[in-house]
């Protein structure tokens, strides 16, 4: 153990003789790490906020399409499925967009269709009189709102006087940025949608389980509806971020291939000091093996220095500064755009599986010039001969 | 501290730093039960989980309620081509032209009117 030790030290005071290269790849394998990591943050932040409201999405999600297009249901719609043998209720629900040409954007106006307690979401409360909402922090904020304050929607039909009584907490932006929450009748006024008339139905099962059997047999009642699972659900968010986090990753390859071309092409050239070095070494009696250990422990500190550096730099970038230019860049910019709040999921795995996509290349490719510098002549080191 | 230790000295200060960001993280995540009750009532409310991220494009705001009719309805997860994927935002005029703000606007050359 103490010669590991002692070779360990040989080493770091080896890295301290060669600053300049060891600082520059340090440097270097930061950034390049800082990049990657930064994607793999934001990807996993995004994904796990998207998870933890899924628990409580309905069994089923059913829609119409007429020619192609989606379309309205109704009460038929609603009787024909509570009819149906696992079918525990059908909730019609009420919701669309609303383009608002002042602020440029499109609202998400969702009608109230259950009243939880719901402090821990929003401040003020729910809506219970016909003109009353609760809009998204994004929303109040561009347009001045505060709770009590009366603004006019454009409407389908006319403008529509709306009273705010409560605000999204900050905390749930992601989620609500750009919404409307309204009472049935005047959602149904600001979006257009005549009485009786449903988006879609929201349907829970006695038995989740049995949801693929339900979908089937919805799918076969209604001709043209579209029946949506909430295992698809899940899985459409864990692909939607890991396509456009995949895509950027796969745009940092070539950084990542340079610079590990550029470290092979600084290892493999031994300088005249090294290849002293060496020679000396082997001729106090070093034997192969160990010169090979310390070069190992050379590329180790610096990767790790490096990659370690890069992770945290990461982190600070993403979850303190909100990865200004990379979140636009990988999700979009949005009229009503939210202020990225991420939380990091305390997840390991995600962290380490960087450092080792970034330090195990590049002790690899130091390997073959370790093993080249360790098998030298001690005699030919020195006399400056390869 | 001898000058050849640095390498050590740089070793071990990105390890601390690693390890800050650890502590940052689990302490940021200490409210993870009261979260998911939060994201929880959330969706309840508003019936989707999907997050506000692309809210100018009515496809992009519920991928995972995506339409037939959509552009992106085979696709959902496709990198946005509009108005996304940029690392510079376009410019907010042409973001938020619609339909129907083109069809509100007042023609403002004989060049550009419509054949009668």
């Amino acid at each position: 153990m103490k010669a590991h030790v002692a070779r360990f030290r040989f080493a770091l005071g080896a890295c301290a003789r060669r600053a300049g290269r060891t600082a520059s790849m340090m440097v270097g394998l930061a950034f390049i790490t800082a990049l990657f990591a930064a994607v793999v943050f934001l990807t996993d932040a995004l994904r796990h906020e998207a998870r933890l409201g899924i628990g409580e999405l309905p069994d089923l999600m059913v829609q119409r399409t007429v020619a192609g297009r989606p379309a309205l249901l109704d009460a038929a719609h609603v009787s024909s499925l509570t009819a149906m043998r696992g079918v525990r209720s059908v909730t019609p629900r009420v919701w669309g967009y609303l383009y608002v040409p002042s602020l440029e954007a499109n609202l998400t106006v969702v009608a109230l269709s259950v009243s939880p307690d719901a402090s821990l979401a929003l401040e003020g409360r729910l809506p219970r009189d016909a003109e009353d909402v609760v809009v998204g922090q994004a929303l109040a904020e561009r347009l001045g709102l505060r709770i009590g304050d009366e603004v006019a929607l454009p409407a389908a039909e006319r403008y529509q006087l709306v009273r705010v009584v409560g605000l999204f907490r900050s905390a749930t932006a992601l989620r609500t940025a750009d919404v409307v929450l309204a009472r049935e009748p005047l959602a149904r006024a600001l979006l257009g949608v005549p009485d009786g008339a449903y988006t879609d139905l929201a349907v829970a099962l006695s038995v989740a389980d049995e949801a693929p059997v339900v979908a089937n047999r919805a799918a076969a009642l209604f001709p043209g509806a579209r029946v949506l699972q909430r295992s698809l659900l899940e899985r459409t968010h864990a692909l939607t971020f890991d396509a456009r986090g995949g895509m950027l990753s796969v745009l940092l390859l070539p950084a990542l291939a340079a610079l590990l071309l550029l470290a092979w092409d600084r290892l493999t050239g031994l300088g005249e000091v090294e290849r002293r070095e060496i020679g000396i070494l082997k001729a106090v009696g070093w034997q192969t093996r160990e010169v090979l250990e310390v070069r190992v422990y050379e590329q180790l500190v610096v990767a790790l220095t490096g990659a370690s550096l890069g992770v945290a730099l990461a982190y600070f970038y993403v979850f303190w500064l909100g990865a200004p230019g990379m979140a636009g860049a990988l999700f979009g910019w949005s009229a009503l755009y939210p202020e990225l709040q991420l939380t990091p999921s305390v997840d390991a795995s995600a962290p380490l599986s960087v450092l080792a996509a970034v330090v195990l290349p590049y002790v690899a490719v130091g390997l073959v010039p370790a093993l080249h510098a360790a098998l030298l002549d001690p005699l030919d080191a020195q006399r400056g001969r390869t | 501290m001898p000058r050849e230790s640095w390498p050590l000295l740089a070793l071990l200060s990105a390890l601390t730093l690693l390890l800050l960001a650890g502590a940052d993280a689990w302490r940021r995540n200490a409210n993870h039960a009261e979260r998911a009750r939060m994201h929880g009532v959330l969706t309840q409310l508003t019936g989707s989980s999907d997050l506000a991220l692309s809210s100018s494009s009515r496809w992009l705001r519920n991928p995972t309620l995506v339409e037939p009719a959509a552009a992106a309805a085979d696709a959902p997860a496709i990198l946005d081509t509009d108005p996304a994927g940029a690392l510079i935002p376009p410019e907010p005029t042409v973001l938020g032209q619609s339909a129907r703000s083109l069809r509100s606007m007042p023609a403002t050359s004989t060049r550009h009117r419509r054949p009668r």
